[in-house]
C-alpha cells in the first residue's frame, strides 16, 4: 500500500493473511475478509441477518487478543492483523465440525441437502476424518416432522445456527419458530406447536445451511447434481424476484432464490415460490388449426395457419379497414413479443385497438413508477394504500418490514380510501415519502402524493402492476392510448373491455389474441360472445380452453419457462429470462410467428423475428431500455407529481 | 478479630429479618446518610476509592463498572444478581436469609448513586422461600418511606421489583439474567454491546451481585478510605467464604482479604474432618480449577490465587480429604455444566455432552487410555471459544485435576470401575451443593 490514507475518510485498514484490506468502518471481519477473496466457514452468519455468534465456526487468530474471535461478530480495527490460517484456527475448525457431527444422524445419502449442504462441504475441507464419539451415545429426535403443509423438520439435522429463528424475528417480524429445551436437547418448535402460517416459509429451507428445513414439494424430488439450473424471473406477479429455475427430467424442481438486492434481497414468497411445478402440466396446444366456417378443423402446419390467418384477416379489414380488427395481449407476453404484437398492430393490421387487459387504464405516466423497491429504504415515510399492494405483490412486505426495522422508515399502512388531508396529517414532517399503490388504486394514489406534495414533501410513488410483465407490456406501448416509452397513439383505440363489447355487438370483425387466454379467463359471456360473433379469431396461446376452442386460426405458444426475452418489473427493472423446459410444440418462437404473419400481410422489412434483432429494434424504439440494459430500470423523466 | 466482620456482624439478632429489627441495629442509617453526605457523582468516587470489586465471580472494580454508564441516556436499570446457582456457592442465600434489608438497602444506595428508579433483584427459581422473604422486606422498606416516591424527603424516587427466576444456571450470566428478566429465554446475550450501554430494554444497566450490594450501607457509613483499609491493596474488604466439602463445620464465614486460607480451613471451619488428611480443593465455586494442600497459605486475594492458577470467584471454598476420588468429583461437576449449557453455542451445547459421555466412562472404568488425550483436545476445542465463560469454565476443572492427578485418571483407564476408595462419598457431597 502507498501513503496512509488522509484520516477520518471513514475508512479502516487492516491486514488479514497478510492481505491489505481497507474497509469502511463499522465493517465485519467477516465481510472484510470476503472483500479479498478469503473464504472463512460460517454456519450461524447470514448476510441479511445481524450476528449471533453462536456457532463459532469463524473463529479466526487476531494478533495481541489471547482469544480467537468471531469473524462475524467481530468490528474491523485500525492497524488488525487477523491469521485465519493459523493452526490454531485449523484445529478450532476441526473441533467445532467433530462437536457439530457429534449428535447428527449423517443420514447424507437420504438427505434433499445432500450436495448442497454446509456441513457436509465444510466437514469435507476442515473437518476431521474420523469421529472419536461413541455412535451409540447420539441424542436422538423424531424426524421429518412437518410443521406446515409446506415445511418438514428433521430435528436431528439442526446445527441449531438460529437463522430461522432470526428470519421469523428480524426479516419477516412473524416470529413463528422458537427454540425450546435447552443444552443438547435444544429443539426448533414452531410457536405453541401451531402449524406455520407464513406467506413466506419457503425462504426456509434455503436459509437453513443444513437439511434440517426442507420444502415438502421437493422431499426427494433430486439431488443437486442431477439438477440443470437457469436464472429465471418469477413469472407470479410484476415484483419480478430473481429466481433459479431448477429441473431435472425436463420438469421443474423447485425455484431457488437468487439474491438481487435491488429486487427480492434474496426472499421468494410461497405463492411465487411454489408456484414452480405448475408449469410441468402437460395440457399445452401443440399443433396449429385451421377452423373453417362450418365448425370444420384442419390440422396444419405452420407456414399454413400463419398464411390462414393473414388471408382471413386481410378479407375482413379490406372490407372494414383495419379499425375492425381489435388486438389483446396479456401481462404474459414478454417485452419483445409485446413491442411487435403493437408494431404488427399499428404498422401492418393499422388498428389502434389494442391493450393488454380490460380494465381502462388511460394515460398513464412515468410519475406512477418513479420509486425503486430499494429506494423504500431511504424515504423517510411510505404510505401504502390498501392491502392490494401486498398481496398483489408479497415480497414487498418484506422490504417494508426492512425498511420499518432496519432503517427507521415509517410506514403508514392506510385504507385505500383514506383522504389524503388525514395521511398528510398522518405522515407528518418528511424529506421524502413513497406512495406505494395497486394500479388499480392510480387515482387515489395521484391524489394522496399532490396532497403530500401540496405540503411541500417530496413525493415518489410505485404503482404495483398486474400480471407477471404488467409493467413491461404497458411500457411496449400494450396500451390505446399509448404507443411504446409512454408516447401519445394517435389516433387513440379501444381498450380491451371495449375491443370485446365491439366485437359482440360486430363493429369489431377480428380479434388476434396473443397469450390472453390467462386475462379472459373466467370472464364468461362478455368473451363468450365476442368469440362467437367475431368472424376471425387468431388466437397464439399455450393452454388449451375456451379461446383455443373458439379459435379459427390457433398457433401453439410457448410458455415463461420455455423461452427467451425481457421481462420489466414494476419498478421498472428489466430483467432477462431464459429457456429453462424444451418447448412443448415444435412451432417456432412467437417472435418468428408474428414475423411471419407480417410477411404475410404483405408488410416489408419485418426480418426473421429473431430475439436479437427484435430485441435491438425495441431498445431503438425505447431509448430507455437501451440505457437499462440487463437488470437495470427502464427510466423516463418524471414530471413532479 | 472482631473489626472484620461487616455484612455478618448481627447475624443472629433478634428481629435483624425485620425492619424494626434492622433498623434497632443501625439498618437504613446508610440510605439516610447517603442522600445528606453525597452527590451520586461523588458516591461513585467513593465506591472507586474503596476498591470494591465484584462478588459475583469476575472481581470487576464495582465503582469502575458504574462509570461507564453513559451520561444523560435515561431510564436506567439496576439489577441485583442473586441467581446465585455456581456449584458450593450459597453465600448470597445466607446474606439474604439472615440479613435481607441490608441488601436493600445497598440495592436503594446503589440506585441513588446511578440515578436508576427502577432496580431489579432477579433470584434464583430454587431460593422460593427467599423470594417471599425480600418480597415481604420490600414492602415493609416501601412502607416506612424507603421504596417509592421521595424517598426520605430526598427527592429521589425509586421502585425495587423482585423477579424469580425459572431454574437455570446460566441466567445468573449479567445478560442471559437480562433476557429473562424481559421475558425472554434466558440466554447470554452478544457483547459488545455491554449491559452499561444497552441492556435490560436496552437501555444502560448495571448488574451487581448480592454480596457486592450489601457493602454499600458500610461504605457510606464509614467511607471509601476506610473500607479500602480492610484486606489487601487490590482485595479490599471482607468477603462472606461458602465453605463446604470434607470439613467439621461446613457453613459460610465472613472473613477479611488476605489471611491465609488456612485460617478459613482450620480455624473457621474446623479443618478436615475425622482426622483425616487434605487431597486437594477448589476456591471459587464449581468453575475453578483445583488447588493442593500446599497452596493452603496463599492469602485470600484475588491476584495471588489467580497467580497460583486458580480463582477466587464467588468465594467458595470446597475441601477434599484423601479418600476423594478425583475423576468422580470431575465427573460430577462436568455432569453440572453440561446440564446447565444453554445450547446457544456448539462448543458448549456438544462439547459438555461429549466431555460428560467420556466422563462417565472413564469413571466406569470402561475407558481407553488414549481417549484421555481425546479428553484433552476436546477441553482445548472448548476452552477460550465458546460464547460465555460456562463452556470455558466446564473445562476448568477436569483439565486442572488432570494434570495434577494424572495417575489417577490414568488408572481408571480399563479398571472396570473406581479404583480410588470413597470415591460414592464424594459424588454424594458435590451432588448436595
Ligand atoms: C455462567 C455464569 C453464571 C453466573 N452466575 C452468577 C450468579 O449466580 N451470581 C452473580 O452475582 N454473578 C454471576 N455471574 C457473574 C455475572 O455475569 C456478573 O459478572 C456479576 O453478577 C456482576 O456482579 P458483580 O460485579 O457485583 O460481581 C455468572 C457468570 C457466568 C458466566
Ligand atoms: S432448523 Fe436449520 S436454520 Fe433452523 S436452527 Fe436448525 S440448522 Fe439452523
Ligand atoms: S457457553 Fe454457549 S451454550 Fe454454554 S452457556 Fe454459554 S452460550 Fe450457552
Ligand atoms: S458464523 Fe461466526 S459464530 Fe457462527
Amino acid at each position: 500500500m502507498t501513503a496512509a490514507p488522509p484520516p477520518g475518510d471513514g475508512q479502516v485498514g487492516l491486514v488479514i493473511d497478510g492481505r491489505e484490506v481497507r474497509v469502511p468502518k463499522g465493517t465485519l471481519l467477516l465481510d472484510a475478509a470476503s472483500e479479498v477473496g478469503i473464504h472463512i466457514p460460517i454456519y450461524c452468519a447470514h448476510p441479511k441477518m445481524d450476528p449471533v455468534a453462536v456457532c463459532r465456526m469463524c473463529l479466526v487468530q487476531v494478533e495481541k487478543l489471547p482469544k480467537l474471535q468471531p469473524a462475524c461478530a467481530t468490528v474491523v480495527s485500525e492497524g488488525m492483523v487477523v491469521d485465519t490460517q493459523s493452526d490454531a484456527t485449523a484445529k478450532a475448525r476441526e473441533g467445532m465440525l467433530e462437536f457439530l457431527l457429534l449428535n447428527h444422524p449423517l443420514d447424507c445419502p437420504v438427505c434433499d441437502r445432500g450436495g448442497e449442504c454446509d456441513l457436509q462441504d465444510f466437514a469435507f475441507r476442515y473437518g476431521p476424518d474420523t469421529s472419536r464419539f461413541p455412535i451409540t451415545e447420539k441424542v436422538h429426535f423424531d424426524k421429518a416432522v412437518p410443521l406446515s403443509d409446506k415445511i418438514e423438520l428433521d430435528q436431528e439435522r439442526c446445527i441449531l445456527c438460529w437463522r430461522c429463528v432470526r428470519y421469523y424475528d428480524e426479516i419477516t417480524g412473524e416470529k413463528e419458530i422458537v427454540l425450546q429445551q435447552r443444552g443438547v436437547h435444544t429443539a426448533v418448535a414452531t410457536f405453541d406447536g401451531q402449524p406455520l402460517r407464513s406467506d413466506y416459509q419457503g425462504n426456509l429451507p434455503e436459509i437453513c445451511p443444513v437439511g434440517a428445513l426442507t420444502h415438502r414439494q421437493y422431499r426427494f424430488k433430486a439431488r443437486p447434481w442431477d439438477l440443470i439450473r437457469t436464472k429465471g424471473v418469477c413469472p407470479e406477479c410484476s415484483y419480478g424476484c430473481n429466481v433459479f429455475v431448477d429441473s431435472r427430467d425436463f420438469e421443474v424442481k423447485r425455484f431457488a432464490s437468487r439474491d438481487n438486492p435491488m429486487v427480492d434481497d434474496m426472499w421468494l414468497c410461497d405463492r411465487g415460490r411454489y408456484s414452480a411445478t405448475s408449469w410441468n402440466s402437460t395440457s399445452r396446444l401443440r399443433r396449429p388449426l385451421v377452423r373453417d366456417a362450418a365448425g370444420g378443423v384442419r390440422d396444419v402446419g405452420v407456414a399454413d395457419a400463419v398464411k390462414e390467418a393473414a388471408r382471413r384477416l386481410l378479407a375482413v379489414s379490406e372490407r372494414g379497414g383495419g379499425e375492425v380488427i381489435g388486438v389483446l395481449g396479456s401481462p404474459d407476453c414478454t417485452n419483445e413479443e409485446a413491442w411487435l404484437l403493437q408494431r404488427l398492430a399499428r404498422e401492418v393490421l393499422r388498428t389502434p385497438h389494442i391493450d393488454h387487459q380490460l380494465a381502462e387504464m388511460l394515460r398513464l405516466g412515468p410519475a406512477e413508477h418513479a420509486l425503486g423497491i430499494a429506494e423504500i429504504e431511504s424515504c423517510t415515510a411510505v404510505v401504502v394504500l390498501g392491502p392490494e399492494p401486498e398481496v398483489n405483490a408479497p415480497v414487498l412486505t418484506l422490504r417494508l418490514h426492512k425498511a420499518a426495522t432496519k432503517r427507521g422508515v415509517a410506514v403508514h399502512r392506510v385504507a385505500a380510501n383514506a383522504e389524503p388531508r388525514d395521511i398528510t396529517a398522518r405522515v407528518g414532517d418528511a424529506r421524502l415519502v413513497g406512495v406505494v399503490a395497486d394500479e388499480t388504486n392510480r387515482a387515489r394514489a395521484a391524489a394522496v402524493a399532490s396532497a403530500l406534495a401540496g405540503g411541500g414533501t417530496a413525493v415518489k410513488r410505485m404503482t404495483v402492476t398486474r400480471g407477471g410483465n404488467g409493467r413491461g407490456v404497458k411500457d411496449m406501448g400494450l396500451l390505446p392510448d399509448l404507443a411504446p416509452g409512454y408516447r401519445p397513439a394517435v389516433p387513440a383505440g379501444m381498450g380491451g373491455r371495449a375491443i370485446l363489447e365491439s366485437a359482440t355487438s360486430g363493429s369489431i370483425q377480428a380479434l388476434l389474441l396473443l397469450h390472453a387466454g390467462g386475462v379472459l379467463a373466467g370472464l364468461g359471456a362478455l368473451v363468450e360472445s365476442a368469440l362467437r360473433i367475431a368472424k376471425v379469431v387468431v388466437v397464439i396461446d399455450t393452454k388449451p380452453g375456451v379461446l383455443a376452442d373458439a379459435a379459427t386460426v390457433l398457433i401453439p405458444g410457448h410458455s415463461l419457462m420455455e423461452k427467451q426475452g425481457s421481462v420489466t418489473n414494476l419498478e421498472g427493472r428489466v430483467q432477462r429470462i431464459r429457456a429453462a423446459l424444451p418447448p412443448a410444440t415444435s412451432v417456432p418462437s412467437e417472435l418468428r410467428v408474428l414475423s411471419m404473419l407480417a410477411g404475410a400481410l404483405g408488410a416489408e422489412g419485418w426480418g426473421s423475428g429473431d430475439l436479437m434483432e427484435v430485441h435491438r429494434a425495441l431498445a431503438a424504439d425505447v431509448p430507455a431500455y437501451a440505457a437499462a440494459g440487463n437488470g437495470g430500470r427502464a427510466r423516463w423523466e418524471v414530471a413532479a407529481a | 478479630m472482631a473489626e472484620y466482620k461487616l455484612l455478618t456482624q448481627h447475624i443472629g439478632a433478634d428481629g435483624l429479618q425485620t425492619r424494626a429489627g434492622y433498623e434497632r441495629l443501625g439498618g437504613y442509617q446508610g440510605l439516610r446518610e447517603v442522600f445528606r453526605r453525597f452527590t451520586p457523582e461523588q458516591f461513585i468516587e467513593q465506591v472507586k476509592l474503596s476498591g470494591l470489586r465484584g462478588r459475583g465471580g469476575a472481581g470487576f472494580p464495582t465503582g469502575t463498572k458504574w462509570s461507564f454508564l453513559p451520561k444523560d441516556v435515561f431510564p436506567r436499570y439496576l439489577c441485583c444478581n442473586a441467581d446465585e446457582s455456581e456449584p458450593a456457592c450459597f453465600k448470597d442465600r445466607y446474606l439474604i436469609d439472615e440479613n435481607p434489608h441490608q441488601l436493600i438497602e445497598g440495592v436503594l444506595i446503589a440506585a441513588y448513586a446511578l440515578q436508576v428508579h427502577h432496580a431489579f433483584i432477579y433470584i434464583r427459581g430454587e431460593y422460593h422461600d427467599q423470594r417471599l422473604l425480600l418480597e415481604r422486606c420490600v414492602e415493609e422498606a416501601g412502607g416506612a418511606g424507603y421504596i417509592g416516591r421521595n424517598i426520605l424527603g430526598s427527592g429521589f424516587d425509586c421502585e425495587v421489583i423482585v423477579h424469580g427466576g425459572a431454574g437455570a444456571y446460566i441466567c445468573g450470566e449479567e445478560t442471559a439474567l437480562i433476557d429473562s428478566l424481559e421475558g425472554y429465554r434466558g440466554q447470554p446475550r452478544l457483547k459488545p454491546p455491554f449491559p452499561a450501554l444497552k441492556g435490560l430494554y436496552g437501555k444502560p444497566t448495571v448488574v451487581n451481585n448480592v454480596e457486592t450490594l450489601s457493602n454499600l450501607p458500610h461504605i457510606v457509613l464509614r467511607g471509601g478510605d476506610w473500607f479500602k483499609g480492610i484486606g489487601t491493596e487490590r482485595s479490599t474488604g471482607t468477603r462472606v467464604w461458602c465453605v463446604s466439602g470434607h470439613i467439621e463445620r461446613p457453613g459460610c464465614y465472613e472473613m477479611e482479604n488476605g489471611r491465609p486460607i488456612r485460617e478459613l480451613l482450620e480455624e473457621e471451619a474446623g479443618g478436615v474432618w475425622q482426622g483425616r488428611r487434605l487431597k486437594a480443593f477448589q476456591p471459587g465455586g464449581g468453575s475453578m480449577q483445583v488447588l493442593l494442600p500446599e497452596h493452603l497459605d496463599l492469602p485470600l486475594d484475588m491476584d495471588a490465587v489467580m497467580k497460583a492458577g486458580s480463582s477466587l470467584g464467588a468465594g467458595a471454598m470446597m475441601f477434599m480429604d484423601e479418600t476423594t476420588c478425583m475423576v468422580n468429583v470431575s465427573m460430577r461437576l462436568v455432569d453440572f455444566y453440561h446440564h446447565e449449557s444453554c445450547g446457544k453455542c456448539v462448543p458448549c451445547r456438544e462439547g459438555t455432552y461429549f466431555e460428560s459421555d467420556l466422563m462417565h466412562r472413564l469413571e466406569a472404568g470402561t475407558c481407553k487410555p488414549e481417549e484421555l488425550a481425546t479428553l484433552s483436545d476436546i477441553c482445548d476445542n472448548m476452552n477460550g471459544k465458546c460464547f460465555c465463560p460456562l463452556g470455558d469454565t466446564a473445562t476448568w476443572f477436569v483439565m486442572s485435576a488432570y494434570q495434577a492427578f494424572r495417575e489417577e485418571f490414568e488408572a481408571h483407564c480399563g479398571a472396570g470401575g473406581c479404583p480410588v476408595r470413597g470415591g460414592a462419598r464424594t459424588a454424594a457431597l458435590v451432588g448436595a451443593s
